[in-house]
């Protein structure tokens, strides 16, 4: 899973501690959604991509395993 | 706001809980230490000695730790770190199952206890030495 959380952090000048205090979760959740080593719940998710002012789609890139033939 | 002062509320009733479970611990672990030590078993009161100091050192960091986090505005606890446990706590307790059944096995034959408060004693510390490295474990995997 890839994310523009930092990227779009950036655009609005927040710090992962901004964020994950918006959120209402700890700085690790934020660091470890960024790197894509956390599947988030659909609760989380729609939180983020608000804070952010996005979309749930748009915010986080669900890259398929499968190779297509 | 309402919410926010809910999970304030909830992480001081939290962090108070582990304090107070912590404490209790700790006392056990003095007096076993103690009691052994005036029995004359040395390494039983080393264990008692390293169990109590270990606890105290994990409460004094998580009670820093977790009041510098609130004071911050951050929860003690969100679905990571709940997550992280849940996942910690179910891969410590099935292996502490076959692990009883192995010192249950081992011990008529192979290991030698001196009573069942020590065959105990091993089985509860395997079971929480196993959940803080599956938890160290978890929380740098990617879940």
């Amino acid at each position: 899973m890839k994310t523009r959380m930092k990227e779009l952090r950036a655009r609005y000048n927040l710090t992962q501690e901004d964020l994950a205090r918006k959120v209402g979760v700890r700085r690790e959740t934020i660091l470890f959604l960024e790197k894509g080593k956390y599947n988030p719940s659909l609760k989380l998710a729609h939180d983020v991509s608000k804070a952010l002012k996005t979309t749930i789609d748009e915010l986080f890139i669900f890259e398929d395993n499968k190779k297509k033939k | 706001m309402k919410t926010k002062n809910n999970t304030e509320g909830k992480d001081k009733i939290r962090m108070a809980a582990i304090v107070i479970v912590s404490l209790a611990v700790i006392a056990t672990g003095t007096l076993f230490s103690r009691t052994a030590f005036m029995k004359g078993d040395i390494s039983g009161g080393v264990v008692g000695a390293f169990i109590s100091i270990t606890i105290l050192a994990f409460v004094i960091f998580v009670f820093i730790r977790g009041n510098r986090d609130m004071e911050k505005g951050f929860p003690l606890q969100d679905e990571r770190s709940r997550k992280v446990i849940e996942k910690a706590t179910s891969k410590a307790f099935y292996i502490s199952m076959y692990s009883l059944l192995a010192i249950g096995f081992l011990s008529e034959n192979i290991i030698h206890f001196r009573d069942v408060s020590q065959a105990t004693g091993i089985a509860v510390g395997m079971m929480a030495l196993l959940f803080a490295v599956f938890w160290a474990y978890y929380n740098r995997k990617e879940i």
